[in-house]
């Protein structure tokens, strides 16, 4: 072969083997992911990941809530992963990573370097961690507040409620004809117990004491499910006995209410003009609970056991929830999970304002799980179906109390 | 092997795969400690399962639901089925345009028309709750006195049409001599029904009731679209309890004990109206 021929030949091959090396490199990490407005915000940041890593490609999975778990389910049985990264909400968390479907993050999290894990709210990061390993980070929170319509509170010179005896006062004040004091989601299972746990927590009441003893039925709770019915018949909307979040927002969005117990980041999304609340668009307020202490939700990023690009699921989880990243995420309207973001001046400029943040902080700092433990889903489910029983007349705040406790010892058999 | 046997070998096969090995499969599921999130620890473990299912207040009340809703859901699918088949029978203009118009909720889809029924008469955008707000009616359709009712009527708006064509198929296939001989006879048109139409009919309204009792059984869309179940339990019906307990707690073992029981109601009642049948024929 002459000089000519082997210059001919070198380049084509030279190419070949470089792209047959890229394609033996290259990496398809699959996402399962919830079809929220934070997730239209990651989808538009994963498009730079993928512009500086082109070696990964991310693909995305989203679908409405009620369609995950038994995917995630059935992926973490296959022999190989359908899903490489999963977000966790909160209440599976304990039961996934004891079904042993979880990877768990810690050697990741310690190679990475400028990661900064501790910067991540404490609350929101002990979430996904169990025994003693970390199976999750954080990815958005969904902790619950008052939101108000304080162009009305302003207006009749009202004090935001700090306690539930001020919250019943104030609601039932508001109450007036066609006008609603709250927009209440008495839905069995998961929205109601959802919201009376802040009523809960107010009380100073919890499903288990520190021993791990069943305590649904004590004084407390019956207080706080007799206030929260109290208040459901003196200022929700007649026949609202089965409304969940969307009913309830649109109530409140519409102008038909003055008051929801709800996600904090629902705030920004009736404010924004143009938006769900048309003129009534930078009418509404964040404050915490009344009570103080919030249920706290989140959602965390996971990379299942089973997956076999593990390596390149972390480096996408440890970049789009990076300090960096989860910055310019919160600007552009997601939910923040980090201290430094909530803090940082530049993210109140460019976001939501400083007062929406100081608030979020102050939710954060006093606010724990609706659940936890390997049956957290089911217990959210007997209580909440019992809670509702209660609002619906079906039984005394009591007997549904006790009827609560004893679907908690059934399931925990 | 004979040919005529090496014929249905395929068939037999398809079928085993598709449904003998499922059936045995759950028959096998029920009597095991099997969670789908500890599928290492699963073991044997008797008639446990079964026993704790059939002491389960949540599933007696399930069942207790679910038998309310198939006896109400298609009690009233007979008789308005029944009668629009007989007035459409005698319909001498746009009988096509009635018929594609009165059979058309059969064909979609039974989520949508949960969802479809959500809105329709949500206390607080629905159309239905407006026009009775205008009338002075305040009806709470998914609260506790009527969820479960609703749920019966929106099953009743979709499936009375399956009724009517089963009905009408019937009717036109009847012989014209007994009817004739009864006008000659000066029959009224309700001793007709009662004494020709109905007995003759019989056949038809038997299957008819079997088809559609074994569909209800199986109501889950519209409690899922609608009231998830509540308020309370009011509406749990016994496949949402097997999907809650088999697919949100991964409470295999139990979920296929659950499906066990209702496969044994449903033979129970499906062997008595078949009897029933029967009998009344014979004294017919």
């Amino acid at each position: 072969m002459n000089t000519l021929d082997r210059r001919m030949i070198i380049p084509p091959v030279a190419s070949a083997l470089a792209l047959a090396a890229g394609i033996a490199s290259a990496q398809e990490i699959n996402v399962i992911i919830e079809e929220v407005p934070d997730y239209d915000i990651v989808r538009e940041l994963t498009e730079q990941f993928m512009a500086d890593n082109p070696d990964i490609t991310v693909t995305f999975d989203a679908m409405p809530f009620d369609a995950m778990r038994d995917r995630i389910l059935t992926s973490s049985l296959a022999p190989t992963a359908t899903y490489d990264i999963i977000i966790i909400d909160n209440p599976w968390s304990e039961e996934f990573a004891n079904a042993g479907y979880l990877e768990p993050l810690d050697g990741y999290i310690a190679a990475t370097e400028g990661y900064d894990y501790d910067d991540f709210v404490p609350a929101l990061a002990d979430i996904s961690v169990v025994g003693g390993a970390t199976y999750g980070v954080p990815y958005y929170n969904y902790a619950l507040g008052l939101i108000v319509r304080q162009d009305i509170f302003d207006e009749r010179g009202l004090e935001t409620p700090k306690t539930i005896e001020d919250y019943q006062t104030v609601v039932a004040d508001l109450t007036e004809g066609d006008f609603y004091g709250a927009a209440m989601q008495p839905q069995r299972g998961y929205k109601i117990m959802e919201e009376w746990k802040n009523w809960l927590y107010a009380n100073g009441g919890e499903l288990f004491d520190a021993d791990g003893n069943i305590i649904i039925n004590n004084e407390a709770a019956v207080t706080a499910l007799e206030q929260y019915i109290e208040t459901f018949n003196a200022a929700a909307p007649p026949n609202s006995g089965s409304w969940g979040f969307d009913e309830a927002l649109r109530a409140v969005a519409s102008g038909s209410a003055a008051t929801m117990l709800s996600y904090n980041w629902m705030l920004p999304a009736l404010n924004a003009e143009g938006g769900m609340a048309g003129d009534l668009a930078g009418n509404f307020a964040l404050h915490e609970v009344p009570g103080g202490k919030a249920v706290l939700g989140l959602w965390s990023w996971g990379i299942t056991a089973n997956s076999e690009n593990k390596d390149a699921a972390w480096e996408y989880i440890s970049w789009i929830s990076g300090p960096e990243v989860a910055k310019q995420r919160v600007i552009m309207g997601g939910a923040p999970v980090r201290t430094s973001v909530l803090n940082d001046p530049e993210v109140w400029e460019q976001g939501f304002g400083e007062d929406y943040y100081t608030v979020l902080a102050g939710i954060l700092e006093d606010a724990a799980p609706l659940s936890s433990g390997n049956n957290a889903e089911e217990l959210i489910e007997v209580v909440g179906t019992e809670l509702s029983a209660a609002v619906s007349g079906q039984k005394t705040a009591q007997e549904a109390l006790d009827d609560a406790a004893a679907g908690i010892e059934r399931a925990n058999r | 092997m004979h040919l005529k046997y090496k014929m249905i070998v395929p068939l037999v096969l398809v079928l085993s795969a598709i449904m003998l090995y499922p059936l045995a499969f759950s028959g096998w599921l029920s009597f095991q400690d099997y969670r789908l999130t500890r599928i290492d620890e699963v073991h044997p473990v008797g008639l446990e399962n079964y026993r704790f299912v059939a002491t389960d207040p949540a599933f007696l009340n399930a069942m207790r639901n679910t038998l309310t809703f198939v006896f109400g859901a298609v009690t009233l699918e007979l008789i308005l089925g029944l009668s629009l088949a007989l007035l459409v029978q005698r319909l001498r203009i746009m009988r096509g345009f009635v018929r594609s118009i009165l059979l058309a909720p059969m064909f979609i889809t039974p989520i949508a028309v949960g969802l479809m029924f959500r809105f329709l008469l949500s206390s607080e955008i629905g159309v239905v709750s407006h026009y009775l707000g205008l009338l002075g009616l305040s009806v709470d359709w998914f609260g506790p006195q009527m969820a479960l009712l609703t749920i019966i009527l929106i099953d009743v708006w979709q499936w009375t049409p399956f009724m009517l064509l089963m009905f009408l198929a019937g009717l036109e296939a009847l012989p014209k001599a007994p009817f004739e001989a009864a006008r000659v006879d000066g029959a009224g048109p309700w001793l007709t029904f009662s004494r020709i139409t109905l007995p003759m009919l019989m056949p038809v309204i038997v299957v008819a009731l079997i088809i559609r009792a074994l569909d209800a059984f199986k109501v889950f869309e519209y409690v899922f679209a609608t009231t998830r179940g509540g308020p309370g339990d009011q509406t749990v019906t016994i496949m949402y309890f097997i999907y809650q307990t088999g697919f949100r707690f991964f409470r295999m073992g139990e979920a296929a004990a659950a499906a066990v029981m209702l496969i044994a109601v449903i033979l129970v009642l499906v062997v008595a109206l078949v009897k029933f049948s029967k009998i009344d024929r014979s004294k017919g």
